[in-house]
Protein backbone atom coordinates (compact mmCIF):
# COMPACT_ATOMS: atom_id res chain seq x y z
CA UNK A 1 0.00 0.00 0.00
CA UNK A 2 1.28 3.34 -0.68
CA UNK A 3 0.75 4.79 2.91
CA UNK A 4 3.34 1.69 4.28
CA UNK A 5 5.57 2.65 1.66
CA UNK A 6 5.20 6.15 2.92
CA UNK A 7 6.02 5.24 5.94
CA UNK A 8 9.19 3.38 5.05
CA UNK A 9 10.61 6.68 2.71
CA UNK A 10 10.06 8.74 6.11
CA UNK A 11 12.04 6.30 8.24
CA UNK A 12 14.67 6.28 5.66
CA UNK A 13 15.18 10.07 5.33
CA UNK A 14 14.64 10.39 9.14
CA UNK A 15 18.02 8.06 9.55
CA UNK A 16 19.73 9.75 7.08
CA UNK A 17 19.34 12.62 8.82
CA UNK A 18 20.74 11.35 12.12
CA UNK A 19 17.25 12.32 13.64
CA UNK A 20 15.82 10.68 16.83
CA UNK A 21 12.73 8.71 16.95
CA UNK A 22 10.41 6.43 18.51
CA UNK A 23 7.73 4.71 17.17
CA UNK A 24 5.97 7.12 14.02
CA UNK A 25 2.29 7.38 15.64
CA UNK A 26 0.27 9.66 13.44
CA UNK A 27 -0.22 12.47 16.17
CA UNK A 28 3.48 12.84 16.10
CA UNK A 29 4.61 16.31 15.41
CA UNK A 30 7.10 17.00 12.42
CA UNK A 31 8.40 19.95 14.37
CA UNK A 32 9.00 21.53 17.65
CA UNK A 33 8.41 18.25 20.11
CA UNK A 34 8.32 15.89 18.27
CA UNK A 35 10.48 14.94 15.15
CA UNK A 36 11.97 18.54 15.42
CA UNK A 37 12.51 18.85 11.37
CA UNK A 38 13.74 22.44 10.51
CA UNK A 39 12.05 24.39 7.53
CA UNK A 40 15.03 22.99 5.63
CA UNK A 41 14.99 19.02 6.60
CA UNK A 42 11.00 19.48 5.37
CA UNK A 43 11.90 20.75 2.28
CA UNK A 44 13.87 17.65 1.89
CA UNK A 45 11.28 15.41 3.03
CA UNK A 46 9.18 16.63 0.82
CA UNK A 47 11.36 16.84 -2.30
CA UNK A 48 12.03 12.79 -1.02
CA UNK A 49 8.57 12.21 -1.04
CA UNK A 50 7.57 13.57 -4.32
CA UNK A 51 10.91 12.06 -5.68
CA UNK A 52 9.44 8.57 -4.52
CA UNK A 53 5.47 9.48 -5.40
CA UNK A 54 5.06 11.89 -8.02
CA UNK A 55 3.74 14.09 -5.57
CA UNK A 56 4.07 15.37 -1.66
CA UNK A 57 1.17 16.65 0.95
CA UNK A 58 4.25 19.68 1.21
CA UNK A 59 3.81 21.45 -2.28
CA UNK A 60 0.71 20.08 -3.58
CA UNK A 61 -1.60 20.25 -0.16
CA UNK A 62 -3.87 23.26 0.39
CA UNK A 63 -2.30 23.36 3.94
CA UNK A 64 1.33 22.16 4.97
CA UNK A 65 1.41 19.03 6.46
CA UNK A 66 1.85 19.20 10.95
CA UNK A 67 1.81 15.44 11.63
CA UNK A 68 2.80 11.99 11.16
CA UNK A 69 -0.22 10.99 10.00
CA UNK A 70 -1.31 14.35 8.41
CA UNK A 71 1.53 13.01 5.80
CA UNK A 72 0.51 9.38 5.95
CA UNK A 73 -3.49 10.79 4.52
CA UNK A 74 -2.76 12.01 2.11
CA UNK A 75 -1.07 8.84 0.69
CA UNK A 76 -3.74 7.21 1.92
CA UNK A 77 -6.33 9.46 0.60
CA UNK A 78 -4.59 9.11 -3.37
CA UNK B 1 30.43 21.98 8.17
CA UNK B 2 30.61 18.04 7.33
CA UNK B 3 33.62 17.92 5.18
CA UNK B 4 34.15 15.20 3.15
CA UNK B 5 36.02 12.09 4.83
CA UNK B 6 34.56 11.96 8.30
CA UNK B 7 30.52 11.10 9.02
CA UNK B 8 28.53 14.36 8.76
CA UNK B 9 27.66 15.70 12.37
CA UNK B 10 25.48 18.64 12.30
CA UNK B 11 27.10 19.30 16.08
CA UNK B 12 28.50 22.48 16.94
CA UNK B 13 31.95 20.76 18.48
CA UNK B 14 32.34 18.27 16.17
CA UNK B 15 32.36 21.14 13.31
CA UNK B 16 34.75 23.12 15.09
CA UNK B 17 37.53 20.54 16.10
CA UNK B 18 37.40 18.91 12.52
CA UNK B 19 37.86 22.06 9.54
CA UNK B 20 39.46 24.29 12.87
CA UNK B 21 42.78 24.58 10.89
CA UNK B 22 41.43 25.03 7.10
CA UNK B 23 38.86 27.78 8.50
CA UNK B 24 42.13 29.42 9.78
CA UNK B 25 43.61 29.76 6.48
CA UNK B 26 40.50 31.17 4.99
CA UNK B 27 38.95 33.47 7.60
CA UNK B 28 42.16 34.87 9.52
CA UNK B 29 42.96 34.69 13.27
CA UNK B 30 39.96 36.45 14.26
CA UNK B 31 37.44 33.69 13.10
CA UNK B 32 34.67 35.87 11.47
CA UNK B 33 32.98 38.01 9.36
CA UNK B 34 34.73 41.74 8.89
CA UNK B 35 32.99 45.32 8.49
CA UNK B 36 34.48 47.10 5.89
CA UNK B 37 34.55 50.41 6.90
CA UNK B 38 36.02 52.11 5.32
CA UNK B 39 35.44 49.99 2.20
CA UNK B 40 38.38 48.41 0.61
CA UNK B 41 40.33 47.59 3.47
CA UNK B 42 41.80 44.14 3.98
CA UNK B 43 39.94 41.11 6.14
CA UNK B 44 42.05 41.14 8.89
CA UNK B 45 41.31 45.27 9.55
CA UNK B 46 37.78 44.34 8.81
CA UNK B 47 37.72 41.19 11.47
CA UNK B 48 39.14 43.78 13.65
CA UNK B 49 36.82 46.81 13.14
CA UNK B 50 33.81 44.23 13.63
CA UNK B 51 35.10 43.30 16.79
CA UNK B 52 35.87 47.18 17.81
CA UNK B 53 31.93 47.35 16.64
CA UNK B 54 31.14 45.76 19.41
CA UNK B 55 33.98 46.92 22.16
CA UNK B 56 32.05 50.30 21.46
CA UNK B 57 28.80 48.97 22.48
CA UNK B 58 29.99 46.78 25.60
CA UNK B 59 32.03 49.76 27.29
CA UNK B 60 34.41 47.31 28.84
CA UNK B 61 36.48 48.97 31.58
CA UNK B 62 39.40 47.55 33.56
CA UNK B 63 38.10 44.28 35.80
CA UNK B 64 34.84 44.27 34.06
CA UNK B 65 33.49 40.79 33.86
CA UNK B 66 32.94 39.41 30.64
CA UNK B 67 31.22 36.24 30.06
CA UNK B 68 33.02 35.38 26.23
CA UNK B 69 29.59 32.93 25.18
CA UNK B 70 30.98 30.60 22.13
CA UNK B 71 34.49 31.89 22.70
CA UNK B 72 35.86 29.40 19.61
CA UNK B 73 39.75 28.64 20.53
CA UNK B 74 39.72 32.17 22.83
CA UNK B 75 41.18 34.81 20.83
CA UNK B 76 38.48 37.57 21.39
CA UNK B 77 38.39 36.58 24.83
CA UNK B 78 42.63 37.20 24.89
CA UNK B 79 42.14 40.24 23.69
CA UNK B 80 39.45 41.53 25.89
CA UNK B 81 42.11 40.38 28.74
CA UNK B 82 45.30 41.98 27.59
CA UNK B 83 43.95 44.89 25.67
CA UNK B 84 41.04 45.97 27.71
CA UNK B 85 41.73 44.80 31.26
CA UNK B 86 38.56 42.60 31.50
CA UNK B 87 38.42 39.69 33.52
CA UNK B 88 37.42 37.13 30.91
CA UNK B 89 35.26 33.78 31.19
CA UNK B 90 35.26 31.65 27.71
CA UNK B 91 32.78 28.74 27.13
CA UNK B 92 32.55 27.09 24.35
CA UNK B 93 30.67 23.74 23.97
CA UNK B 94 34.17 22.12 22.45
CA UNK B 95 36.67 20.45 24.32
CA UNK B 96 39.39 20.95 21.66
CA UNK B 97 38.09 24.86 21.67
CA UNK B 98 38.39 25.28 25.63
CA UNK B 99 41.79 23.17 25.17
CA UNK B 100 43.56 25.49 22.39
CA UNK B 101 42.18 28.79 24.22
CA UNK B 102 43.53 27.92 26.91
CA UNK B 103 47.28 27.70 25.77
CA UNK B 104 46.73 30.55 23.94
CA UNK B 105 46.16 32.05 26.81
CA UNK B 106 49.05 30.91 28.57
CA UNK B 107 51.54 31.27 25.44
CA UNK B 108 50.15 35.23 26.38
CA UNK B 109 50.56 35.11 30.13
CA UNK B 110 47.38 35.92 30.56
CA UNK B 111 45.95 34.98 33.61
CA UNK B 112 42.62 36.71 33.84
CA UNK B 113 41.24 35.19 30.61
CA UNK B 114 40.02 31.54 31.55
CA UNK B 115 37.79 28.71 29.71
CA UNK B 116 35.64 26.23 30.31
CA UNK B 117 33.62 23.49 28.42
CA UNK B 118 29.43 24.76 29.28
CA UNK B 119 26.70 25.29 26.83
CA UNK B 120 25.65 29.13 26.03
CA UNK B 121 22.04 28.06 26.66
CA UNK B 122 22.41 26.51 30.08
CA UNK B 123 25.72 28.25 31.34
CA UNK B 124 25.16 26.98 35.04
CA UNK B 125 26.85 29.99 36.10
CA UNK B 126 25.75 32.35 39.51
CA UNK B 127 23.49 34.85 38.88
CA UNK B 128 24.88 38.60 38.74
CA UNK B 129 28.43 37.26 38.23
CA UNK B 130 29.27 39.07 35.11
CA UNK B 131 29.29 42.98 34.09
CA UNK B 132 29.34 42.07 30.38
CA UNK B 133 28.01 38.88 28.20
CA UNK B 134 29.56 39.25 24.63
CA UNK B 135 28.07 36.82 21.76
CA UNK B 136 30.36 37.10 19.08
CA UNK B 137 28.93 35.18 15.74
CA UNK B 138 27.86 32.33 17.92
CA UNK B 139 24.21 32.18 18.35
CA UNK B 140 23.00 30.87 14.94
CA UNK B 141 24.48 27.60 16.22
CA UNK B 142 22.51 27.06 19.17
CA UNK B 143 19.21 25.88 18.46
CA UNK B 144 17.99 27.05 22.01
CA UNK B 145 17.96 30.93 21.10
CA UNK B 146 15.98 31.82 24.19
CA UNK B 147 18.31 29.84 26.42
CA UNK B 148 20.88 31.51 25.15
CA UNK B 149 19.31 35.34 25.66
CA UNK B 150 17.73 34.36 29.22
CA UNK B 151 20.90 32.89 30.40
CA UNK B 152 22.91 35.78 29.51
CA UNK B 153 20.26 38.43 30.98
CA UNK B 154 20.50 36.06 34.22
CA UNK B 155 24.56 36.63 34.72
CA UNK B 156 24.29 39.67 33.96
CA UNK B 157 24.39 42.50 37.44
CA UNK B 158 21.86 44.97 36.87
CA UNK B 159 23.24 48.15 34.24
CA UNK B 160 24.69 44.68 32.81
CA UNK B 161 25.80 44.74 28.98
CA UNK B 162 24.43 42.31 26.13
CA UNK B 163 26.37 42.73 23.34
CA UNK B 164 25.63 39.98 20.13
CA UNK B 165 26.40 40.36 16.42
CA UNK B 166 25.77 37.20 14.61
CA UNK B 167 24.24 36.33 10.69
CA UNK B 168 20.16 36.86 10.45
CA UNK B 169 17.53 36.78 8.51
CA UNK B 170 16.01 39.41 6.78
CA UNK B 171 12.53 38.07 5.76
CA UNK B 172 10.41 34.87 5.77
CA UNK B 173 11.62 32.54 3.14
CA UNK B 174 8.11 30.35 2.19
CA UNK B 175 8.20 26.81 2.58
CA UNK B 176 8.23 26.43 -1.32
CA UNK B 177 10.96 28.67 -1.93
CA UNK B 178 13.25 26.88 0.93
CA UNK B 179 12.32 23.39 -0.86
CA UNK B 180 13.39 25.39 -4.22
CA UNK B 181 16.75 26.64 -2.98
CA UNK B 182 17.22 23.47 -0.58
CA UNK B 183 20.85 22.23 -2.36
CA UNK B 184 21.93 25.93 -1.27
CA UNK B 185 21.01 25.56 2.23
CA UNK B 186 22.52 22.28 2.46
CA UNK B 187 25.58 23.74 0.67
CA UNK B 188 25.65 26.11 3.59
CA UNK B 189 24.69 23.26 6.57
CA UNK B 190 27.47 21.19 4.92
CA UNK B 191 29.94 24.17 5.37
CA UNK B 192 28.93 26.21 8.86
CA UNK B 193 26.78 23.31 10.34
CA UNK B 194 23.25 23.46 12.07
CA UNK B 195 22.73 27.12 11.82
CA UNK B 196 19.72 28.67 11.56
CA UNK B 197 19.39 32.63 11.57
CA UNK B 198 16.69 34.46 13.08
CA UNK B 199 15.64 38.06 12.31
CA UNK B 200 17.22 41.04 14.65
CA UNK B 201 14.08 41.51 15.74
CA UNK B 202 13.15 38.34 16.80
CA UNK B 203 16.49 39.10 18.74
CA UNK B 204 15.09 42.00 20.13
CA UNK B 205 11.75 40.43 21.15
CA UNK B 206 13.05 37.86 23.37
CA UNK B 207 15.52 40.19 24.94
CA UNK B 208 12.55 42.21 26.52
CA UNK B 209 10.77 39.17 27.16
CA UNK B 210 13.19 37.80 29.74
CA UNK B 211 14.20 41.89 31.14
CA UNK B 212 16.37 43.51 29.10
CA UNK B 213 16.70 46.89 27.64
CA UNK B 214 17.67 46.66 23.71
CA UNK B 215 19.06 49.78 23.42
CA UNK B 216 20.64 49.41 19.80
CA UNK B 217 19.83 47.17 17.05
CA UNK B 218 21.75 47.57 13.82
CA UNK B 219 21.77 46.14 10.63
CA UNK B 220 24.89 45.80 8.91
CA UNK B 221 24.88 43.75 6.15
CA UNK B 222 26.45 46.10 3.85
CA UNK B 223 29.11 46.61 5.67
CA UNK B 224 29.42 42.92 6.33
CA UNK B 225 29.36 42.42 2.35
CA UNK B 226 32.59 42.02 1.27
CA UNK B 227 33.83 39.63 3.42
CA UNK B 228 32.86 36.99 1.14
CA UNK B 229 35.40 37.86 -1.87
CA UNK B 230 37.65 38.33 0.85
CA UNK B 231 37.45 34.41 1.77
CA UNK B 232 37.74 33.49 -1.44
CA UNK B 233 40.54 35.04 -2.25
CA UNK B 234 42.00 33.48 0.82
CA UNK B 235 41.01 30.00 -0.68
CA UNK B 236 42.71 30.58 -3.89
CA UNK B 237 45.55 31.75 -1.85
CA UNK B 238 46.17 29.00 0.63
CA UNK B 239 44.77 26.44 -1.98
CA UNK B 240 47.17 23.63 -1.62
CA UNK B 241 47.25 23.84 2.06
CA UNK B 242 43.34 23.85 2.35
CA UNK B 243 42.97 20.79 0.00
CA UNK B 244 45.33 18.85 2.25
CA UNK B 245 43.22 19.72 5.60
CA UNK B 246 40.02 19.34 4.19
CA UNK B 247 40.32 17.71 0.32
CA UNK B 248 39.66 19.11 -2.79
CA UNK B 249 35.65 18.98 -2.03
CA UNK B 250 36.04 20.55 0.88
CA UNK B 251 37.75 23.34 -0.82
CA UNK B 252 35.09 23.59 -3.22
CA UNK B 253 31.82 23.45 -1.34
CA UNK B 254 33.53 26.10 0.64
CA UNK B 255 34.26 28.35 -2.46
CA UNK B 256 30.55 27.74 -3.24
CA UNK B 257 29.04 28.49 0.04
CA UNK B 258 30.73 31.87 -0.49
CA UNK B 259 28.32 32.50 -3.66
CA UNK B 260 25.64 31.33 -1.82
CA UNK B 261 25.98 33.27 0.93
CA UNK B 262 26.40 36.51 -1.36
CA UNK B 263 23.57 35.78 -3.54
CA UNK B 264 21.51 35.70 0.05
CA UNK B 265 23.32 39.03 1.24
CA UNK B 266 22.62 40.68 -1.99
CA UNK B 267 18.75 39.50 -2.51
CA UNK B 268 18.03 40.32 1.33
CA UNK B 269 17.29 36.98 2.46
CA UNK B 270 20.23 36.71 5.02
CA UNK B 271 22.79 39.66 6.26
CA UNK B 272 24.07 40.50 9.51
CA UNK B 273 23.15 42.07 12.90
CA UNK B 274 24.56 43.80 15.72
CA UNK B 275 22.66 44.69 18.87
CA UNK B 276 23.28 45.72 22.91
CA UNK B 277 20.85 45.17 25.51
CA UNK B 278 21.28 46.15 29.02
CA UNK B 279 20.00 44.77 32.36
CA UNK B 280 17.70 47.44 34.07
CA UNK B 281 19.76 48.59 37.22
Amino acid sequence: MTVDRARAVIVEFLQRANKEFGELTDDLSLYGGGLELDSLEAAELSAVLEDEFGSDPFSTGDTLPETVGEVLAFYNAA
Amino acid sequence: MGTTEAAPSHEPDVHYDRVHEAWRLILGSEFHYGYFVPSGIPLVDATAALTEQMLQRAGITPGARVLDVGCGTGHQSCQLASEHGAEVLGITTSGTGVAAATELAASRGLATARFEQRDGTANGLPDASFDVVWALESSHLMRDRKGLLSESARVLVPGGRFVLCDIIRRREIPFLEVRERRDEFALLRSVYGDAHMLPLDDYAAMLTEVGMEVDDLTDISDETLPTFAAWRANCEEHADEITRLIGADGLDEYVRSTHVLEAFWNDRTLGYGILRATKPA
